[in-house]
Parts: C-alpha cells; sequence; structure tokens
C-alpha cells in the first residue's frame, strides 16, 4: 500500500501522470478515486475490496476524465486484460497510460463488505485467475497473496443451464431478463463496451428497440453479449452494475468458453495477441458454416 | 383520450423550399377540431409518423388562419426522414400546441424588426403572417433574412410577396460567396445587415430566430444600436420528447423550454444556466 | 379517521379476500432470481409477503408508471392511419407493506404529473390503488428519509400504515381508502398500551435515521442553484458511469422517453419508457449538439433536479432519502456526501459573507 502511495505521490509531482487512477475508501466501501494532487495518494488503498475494473474510465469517450490529463491506473490482472483490449482495439495507444499492476489474491464480490474471503464472499471470476501476477505493466507492486478460495457459484449455475434443454434454457433466460430496465448499466460499467455510438442507440436503422419488453431485452442482452466474444475480460462488472442483479457474468463466462473451446485463445494482458474475432487463420474451424 | 394521444392530420400541401427544406400544410381529419382548435405565435407542437416516432417543430402558420397548420423541417433523423417520404393525402399525428408565444399584445402600436437566419424564418414567419393579417394594429414591420446562399432561402414566395407590399420594409441577405448572378438582394452576414438596415429602436420589439451562431453575433449589435434586453425576443429549442413538461429532458436550470418557453427576452437567457 | 390492530391471522384474511375478489395485491417478496433480495410482486397470500426484512432493490413506482407503458396503438387503415385509444382507468390494487420512503415518492410526483396537464395514466392507477405502508425498522447508514421531511414512521402518500405490536399490528388509518380497507377486518378497541407501542416503535425508528443525516435546510435549493458553475461537480463526477442504475432504482426519478414500435407493417404502437438524464444520449439535439456535453453536466443535472428545481417548481424535493442509488451504483458515487459537500459550501459561504 505504501509503495503504491509513494509510486502515485512521484508520478504525480514529475509530471509523468496528472491522474492516477485508483481505490480509496468511501463513504460505503471501496470505491475509484481520481487523484490529482500528489498530497493526496496517501487516500490509495488496494486490498481484498478492490472490485471494480477501473479501466472503464480510460475510455476515450469520457471526455471529463481525458481532459485531466495523461493517467496512470491501478490494475489487478483481469483489468489488465481490459487496458490490453483498449490497446488491441486502438481505442488508447500504450504510451498514454502509465499501467501499475499490483499482484492480487482475489477479490471480494462486493467492495462494500469487509468479509474475509471465502469460497461464498470472493468474486467467482477468481477461483481460476491466471493473471495474479499481470505481465503488462510499468510498475509491478505487492507480494503475490495466496491463491483466493474458489466460488463455484458459476461453474453450478453453468453446469445446471448445460443441462437443460433449450426450450428450459429460453425459459431460464426470459424470466431473468424480465427485471431488465434497459438501463444500460451493463454497458457503461463494461471496459470493453467503449463503442461512441453503441448499435442499441442507433435510430437509422434501429436494430434493437429501446423498450423494455421482452423480446427487446432479449435482443439487447444478446447481442451485447455476442459484441463481447474474444473481448471480454471476465471482470464481472455488468453482473456487479445490473440493478435487477441478472446474471449476466454467465453470458460472459460462457462465450469465453466457447471461444476458448472453438479457437484456442484465453484473454489476455498481452495487447500484441490478437483476439480472434479480428483475425483470420487459414485453419479456423468452420462446422458452424453449413 | 390520453394526453399523449395526437390529433390525426392529412397533409394537403408539400412545398420544398430548398433542397433540404420541406413545408406541410396539415389538415385536422376531425371537423370538430378543425373548427375549435386555437393556438398562438410562437407555440410548437409534437409531429409524428406512426411507427417512427415523434418531432418538435414549430408551428410555423399564423394564428389568424383557421383550419390548418404549417410545419417547416429538415430531414435530418429518424422521424424526418418518415416525415420527407409521406405524400399529399398521407397522415401524419399532432400534438399541441404546447408551450408560451410571442406576445403580440405587448406590442401592438409598436414597431416590430423581425430577424431571422435559414430555417429559424419558419417561427418568424408564423409571427409575421398573424401581424400583417392585423397589419393597422402595429406599427412599422421591418423584416431582416437571410441564408448561406440563394438556394437556402425559404418561403421565397412569401418574401416576394413581402417585397411587393408597401406597408412592410423587407431586406434580404446572402452570406459573401452565397450570391448568384441574377441575386438583386444584400451580400451580408445577418448580423451585418441589421446593422446597415436598423436606423432607430424607438417604440421598437425585436423577433429573432436562427442558428445558434448567428443568435451569437447579431444579439450584440442589437443591444449597440440600443434595444434593451427586454424588448428582445427569440426562441430556444432543446430536445423533447412529451413537450409538455412532463419527461425532464428540455430544462436548463429551472427553466423548462416547453413551459416556460420556447419564447423567451434576451434578458430571461441571460439569467439562465449557460447550459445550452 | 379510525385506528384499528389486527392480528396476522385478520391481515391474512385481509389478503385472500382482497384476492378473491380479484383485486391485485403487491407486496415485498423474496426476489424470484435472488432470494437473498427483495422485490415488490404480486401475491396470492399473506405468507408469500416478506415484510420488514430490507428494503426492495427497487422502489413501487412502477405500478404507477411501468417501466415500459402503451399509450396508443396505430394501425394503417384505407382511410390512412387510425389511433386505438389506450383505457386510462386501471383495476384495483392494493400495496401491501411499502416502504413509507417509496411510498412518499408518489405524492411527490404527482406534482409534475399534474403540471397544467394531467396525465391520466399515472392518475388513472394512482386512483386504483390503495396504498398501506409498512413501518421501517430496517434502516441503515445509508438511509437519510428524516433529512428531506420523512421518515421510517412517515405516513406520507399512505392510506394507512402497519405497525407491528405484540399480536400483531397497529393499523394507523391515514385516509378514507385506508378506512374502506380496513373497516371490516381486526378491531377498533385500542388499548393505551398498544398506542403507547406503536407509537415508541415510531420515534424509536425515527431517530436511528435522524443520526445519519440532519435535516436539509430551507436555503439549501437556492444554494444549489447559486453553484450551478462550481468546480465540485466536475470532481464529484468522475467516478460516475452515466448508467442511470440510479434513476432506475430511484422512488421519484420519473424521466421518460417516447418510442414508437412496430408490431408489424400495418400495426404498431406508441411507448413510453423509462429513462434518465445521466445517459450521454438524453438531451442529444438532431445536429447532434448536446448541452451536457459530459458526465460532469449530466451528474450535476440529477442532483440540482432533485435538490433545486424541483423544490423551485414545486415546493417539494425530488428525494425521498431511500439511499438506493447510494447502494445500487457500481461506481461507488454518494447521494448523501454530495449533498453534504454542498451543504458545507453554502454554510461556509454563509459564514464567509456575514464576516
Amino acid at each position: 500500500m505504501k509503495a503504491l502511495q509513494e509510486l502515485a505521490s512521484k508520478l504525480l509531482s514529475d509530471g509523468t501522470v496528472k491522474v492516477v487512477i485508483g481505490y480509496e475508501q468511501g463513504p460505503r466501501g471501496v470505491r475509484p478515486a481520481f487523484i490529482t494532487d500528489p498530497a493526496q495518494t496517501s487516500k490509495l488503498i488496494f486490498d481484498r475490496r478492490c472490485t471494480q475494473n477501473l479501466a472503464t474510465y480510460l475510455n476515450p469517450r469520457r471526455k471529463h476524465i481525458a481532459a485531466l490529463g495523461k493517467a496512470g491506473v491501478v490494475v489487478k490482472g483481469c483489468d489488465a486484460r481490459a487496458v490490453a483490449g483498449l490497446i488491441r482495439e486502438q481505442q488508447i495507444t500504450r504510451d498514454s497510460v502509465v499501467i501499475i499492476a499490483v499482484r492480487c489474491g482475489g477479490v471480494l464480490e462486493d467492495p462494500t463488505s469487509t468479509a474475509e474471503l471465502t469460497a461464498e464472499t470472493t468474486s467467482p471470476r477468481c477461483g481460476h485467475c491466471q493473471v495474479r501476477e499481470p505481465k503488462l505493466h510499468d510498475h509491478l507492486l505487492g507480494e503475490l497473496p495466496p491463491a483466493p478460495p474458489v466460488n463455484p457459484r458459476r461453474t453450478e449455475q453453468i453446469a445446471a443451464l448445460e443441462k437443460m434443454s433449450a426450450a428450459e434454457r429460453m425459459q431460464y433466460w426470459n424470466a431473468q431478463l424480465e427485471r431488465c430496465v434497459r438501463c444500460h448499466a451493463c454497458r457503461e460499467a463494461c471496459p470493453m463496451c467503449f463503442c461512441v455510438e453503441c448499435r442499441a442507440e442507433r435510430a437509422l436503422p434501429q436494430w434493437v428497440d429501446p423498450s423494455p419488453t421482452a423480446r427487446a431485452n432479449r435482443a439487447w442482452t444478446m447481442m451485447r453479449v455476442m459484441h463481447q466474444a474474444g473481448r471480454c475480460v471476465d471482470c464481472m462488472e455488468c453482473e456487479r452494475a445490473c440493478p435487477s442483479n441478472i446474471p449476466l457474468g454467465l453470458l460472459a463466462r460462457y462465450i469465453a468458453d466457447s471461444v476458448e473451446q472453438r479457437y484456442g485463445y484465453k484473454a489476455t494482458d498481452d495487447p500484441g495477441v490478437p483476439a480472434p474475432l479480428g483475425v483470420f487463420r487459414t485453419d479456423d474451424g468452420e462446422e458452424f458454416i453449413r | 383520450m390520453n394526453l399523449y394521444q395526437p390529433h390525426l392530420m392529412r397533409i394537403c400541401e408539400i412545398t420544398d423550399e430548398t433542397v433540404d427544406t420541406r413545408t406541410l400544410k396539415l389538415e385536422f381529419r376531425d371537423p370538430a377540431v378543425a373548427e375549435s382548435f386555437k393556438f398562438s405565435a410562437g407555440q410548437f407542437g409534437e409531429y409524428s409518423v406512426f411507427g417512427e416516432g415523434e418531432s418538435t417543430f414549430c408551428i410555423a402558420s399564423p394564428s389568424t388562419r383557421k383550419g390548418y397548420i404549417e410545419c417547416s423541417f429538415k430531414a435530418v433523423g429518424k422521424v424526418t426522414q418518415a416525415l420527407r417520404r409521406l405524400a399529399v393525402g398521407d397522415t401524419v399525428g399532432f400534438r399541441g400546441p404546447y408551450g408560451n408565444h410571442f406576445p403580440l399584445d405587448l406590442m401592438k402600436g409598436k414597431n416590430i424588426l423581425f430577424i431571422a437566419g435559414g430555417i429559424g424564418l419558419a417561427p418568424v414567419r408564423s409571427v409575421i403572417w398573424t401581424v400583417l393579417d392585423q397589419r393597422d394594429q402595429f406599427a412599422d414591420v421591418t423584416i431582416v433574412y437571410g441564408a448561406r446562399s440563394v438556394g437556402d432561402l425559404v418561403y421565397k414566395r412569401e418574401l416576394e410577396e413581402w417585397t411587393r407590399r408597401s406597408d412592410v420594409k423587407l431586406v434580404t441577405t446572402v452570406d459573401p460567396g452565397g450570391e448568384t448572378p441574377e441575386w438583386k438582394g444584400m451580400v451580408a452576414r445577418v448580423p451585418t445587415a441589421v446593422e446597415q438596415t436598423v436606423t432607430s429602436v424607438e417604440n421598437t420589439y425585436a423577433v429573432i430566430c436562427g442558428p445558434p451562431i448567428m443568435i451569437k453575433f447579431t444579439l450584440p449589435v442589437l443591444l449597440k444600436l440600443g434595444f434593451p434586453e427586454e424588448r428582445i425576443y427569440t426562441t430556444l429549442e432543446n430536445r423533447m420528447k412529451c413537450g409538455l413538461g412532463k419527461c425532464g429532458r428540455c430544462n436548463i436550470g429551472a427553466t423548462y423550454v416547453c413551459k416556460d418557453g420556447p419564447v423567451f427576452t434576451a434578458a430571461q437567457i441571460r439569467q439562465m444556466p449557460q447550459e445550452f | 379517521m379510525t385506528n384499528r390492530f389486527l392480528t396476522h391471522e385478520n391481515l391474512s384474511k385481509l389478503v385472500a379476500d382482497l384476492v378473491a375478489a380479484n383485486t391485485r395485491v403487491i407486496a415485498p417478496v423474496p426476489a424470484h432470481n435472488d432470494p437473498q433480495k427483495i422485490d415488490y410482486a404480486t401475491i396470492q397470500k399473506l405468507e408469500d409477503a416478506s415484510f420488514g426484512t430490507q428494503l426492495p432493490r427497487r422502489s413501487a413506482k412502477e405500478f404507477f408508471l411501468p417501466t415500459t407503458e402503451v399509450l396508443l396503438r396505430y394501425r394503417d387503415g384505407k382511410n390512412g392511419f387510425e389511433v386505438e385509444e389506450v383505457p386510462t382507468t386501471a383495476k384495483p390494487q392494493v400495496l401491501l407493506g411499502a416502504s413509507p420512503c417509496d411510498v412518499a415518492a408518489m405524492e411527490i410526483v404527482d406534482k409534475v404529473m399534474n403540471w397544467d396537464y394531467r396525465d391520466e395514466l399515472w392518475f388513472g392507477r394512482r386512483e386504483a390503488t390503495t396504498i398501506v405502508s409498512l413501518l421501517c425498522s430496517k434502516m441503515d447508514d445509508t438511509c437519510f428519509c428524516t433529512a428531506v421531511g420523512l421518515g421510517p414512521d412517515a405516513v406520507r402518500g399512505s392510506d394507512a400504515m402497519l405497525m407491528p405490536i405484540d399480536g400483531g399490528y397497529f393499523v394507523r388509518v391515514v385516509t378514507e381508502k385506508g378506512e374502506a380497507l380496513f373497516k371490516n377486518y381486526g378491531t377498533a378497541q385500542l388499548s393505551d398500551a398498544m398506542y403507547a407501542q406503536a407509537r415508541k416503535s415510531g420515534e424509536e425508528a425515527h431517530k436511528k435515521v435522524e443520526t445519519n443525516m440532519p435535516a436539509i435546510p430551507a436555503d439549501f435549493a437556492a444554494a444549489l442553484a447559486r453553484n450551478f458553475d462550481h468546480p465540485l461537480w466536475k470532481t464529484m463526477a468522475l467516478r460516475c458511469h452515466g448508467c442511470g442504475a440510479c434513476a432506475s432504482v430511484c422512488p421519484t426519478c420519473h424521466c421518460f422517453d417516447i418510442v414508437d414500435e412496430h408490431d408489424d407493417a400495418q400495426h404498431g404502437v406508441r411507448r413510453r419508457n423509462w429513462d434518465s438524464c445521466q445517459t450521454q444520449r438524453f438531451t442529444v439535439h438532431g445536429s447532434g449538439h448536446n448541452p451536457r456535453a459530459s458526465q460532469t453536466e449530466r451528474f450535476r443535472q440529477r442532483v440540482e433536479h432533485k435538490f433545486s428545481i424541483y423544490p423551485s417548481r414545486f415546493g417539494e424535493i425530488l428525494c425521498t432519502g431511500c439511499g438506493r442509488c447510494s447502494r445500487t451504483c457500481p461506481g461507488g458515487m454518494n447521494l448523501a456526501e454530495v449533498v453534504g459537500e454542498f451543504r458545507t459550501l453554502a454554510v461556509s459561504a454563509q459564514e464567509g459573507s456575514a464576516q
């Protein structure tokens, strides 16, 4: 923690960055911090409550943040994958951001909790994490903590869904999506949803009804997930953001697994590795073309 | 009939003012509504193409003429493009009239200086004809109207009519570079045309509508000429949906453009938070 | 109005009778997709309900302003388009066991829904609904209902309030609608002890929330308007995603969108949908110009609307202090903190000018 605060202070004082985007204690738990004054870097913390993916704030569409100037951003492995994604898809350049990576031992699913990390409290994405020591960084801080407990919830849910018939699965998702109000919090919280004009907002032509009806909620959710294929970093911010607690992380995980099975690709924090749907290889499987 | 349900209108005439600006003349399909419908110059409505949506325009026809209304628009989005695909005889929805209006009662017996740019002539035209239909109630009427080029001038037939009238002084102008060899009007931007046309502001009200940039540069001219801010009237636009104060979209600070406007004085606008 | 006492069995019978008479009964229940959470939903019997466990994750506004609502149906007939009206009267329903913060919101929003033009769709549902609140006992330190002139014991907007006491509920009857609902149930014979217990639990609940935030002063609306251009808005808006999740769970946020939708080439509907000033496209003009071009302006709008604009137009704060926005925000925004910061500003400005 001290190393993080001192590094942030130095980066701000010597003008390397104009803002450090990290985590701080807020009124209700850990929340993002935007530190522009070296004297305020003592606010920066890093612990198991640092759930949020801060890479979302690097999106150039967020002009009020971009206006602050060059940013340093505190990332865990999953977040570093998002930064890599933004670089890979040319939303930011590598040298436009200072990446302060922290070795991670897993995070709580709820950043307002103070519980210890257990199988129940840990975010389901942490159990199988392979980027606890991010490779994409300008600075790498912290000791590598022990591996986090495995929260089996998502694996169990996916297994249960796979056992269902297609009709039963449709019923499950219809029931879940009944509570969708089309606030698009899932999109706004997602680091990879950076489109200046989302396809769902386009009026000419209109691809998806904007109304929270059953047919439009299905169309919206499925469209967003499909657009994440090969791009999603499994940070589960979509699920955390959803005010109706729709288990969007299931779809995120499922599509990531499907992409891995088809193309041998896992989300990576190496921006040099191209995403599978952005590149064509002659040995790409084509069994779905009939 | 709930408050969001529109009147059904039939398109009885289509006029292409310019390559991109079209005027629709709309009749009420319900004769009872045709008979009873009233509005005041400056008010607006929500015009809809069923299946595409609603769009906000002023009522461009004068309040003195009954049974029909007119609107002028450019096809810039989903609904306006759909409006442009309609033909004479097709149905359009209309909700209104909404908003406040130009206070013509205040202007009776006084001079009025109308200034408009481009399609901004649409709301001003409503006031002009309302005034001309009661010509003896007002003193001098001066109109300064400009556009980027001759091709961008709207309501060309009416410009000719106003030119021929002896009780109206009309000055038309196009931006430098926008004139044609046949052009007989001024060649100057609207602010300059205003400066060169207006000799006295005594007992005069100014009514001005046009693109924000034109207003930005014309307002200082009017103030320099001596108009007090309370005698300069203009309209503000903002994105609207309900048009009647409930959807929470069109406010500038505590001012709702659909309820407190769209007609405002320059004095009122200066008091608003500058979130335009 | 005559207060009453109902046992749980009495209340159970009331619900059963309502359901048998085809009156919809809405109450807090365990959420179907997450039993740890509570939603307002239709119940068939009192036992389906989960009273007093936690605040439902959404407000009750969707029963008056649905997430999506048909305004009219259109049809392309042989004489051109025809429009079919939708009914503006609603079937009778009872909202039972709602939180006082959710209930008070309806009366507050009534003001804008009746501003010169009466929204028949909203009022049709309002008139058809009997609202029974439940004394709140599950407040946490994010609540601030007392600061906006309400409280866990506030009966604003209620036709009656259920106050749990020994053996059942003290029913504080507020309106004639409430009186009509409870008339034939339980007893009107109330002992002093019953009154005392109800009063005490109300007062205790109120005191608990009061410690969270002092009452918002009457001049706060003007102070916020004066500070429209304060740089603090920029700092506070940085972590805001502009997602509008806050507006969706909020009892008083009512901004909406109007859109047309085809069912097929000849038929379709015009709908009103929930919308939020926090989204990027809320105020964008057809020309592409956006008067609220960044999250700073959009975040400012939400707070100004709730604590300055609505009060100046309608004399009401457009917030009931339920705290849901702060609990649901994925970016860690906190409305109480924002209000607190601007109050400090306003106070120090006053002190500065007094010197």
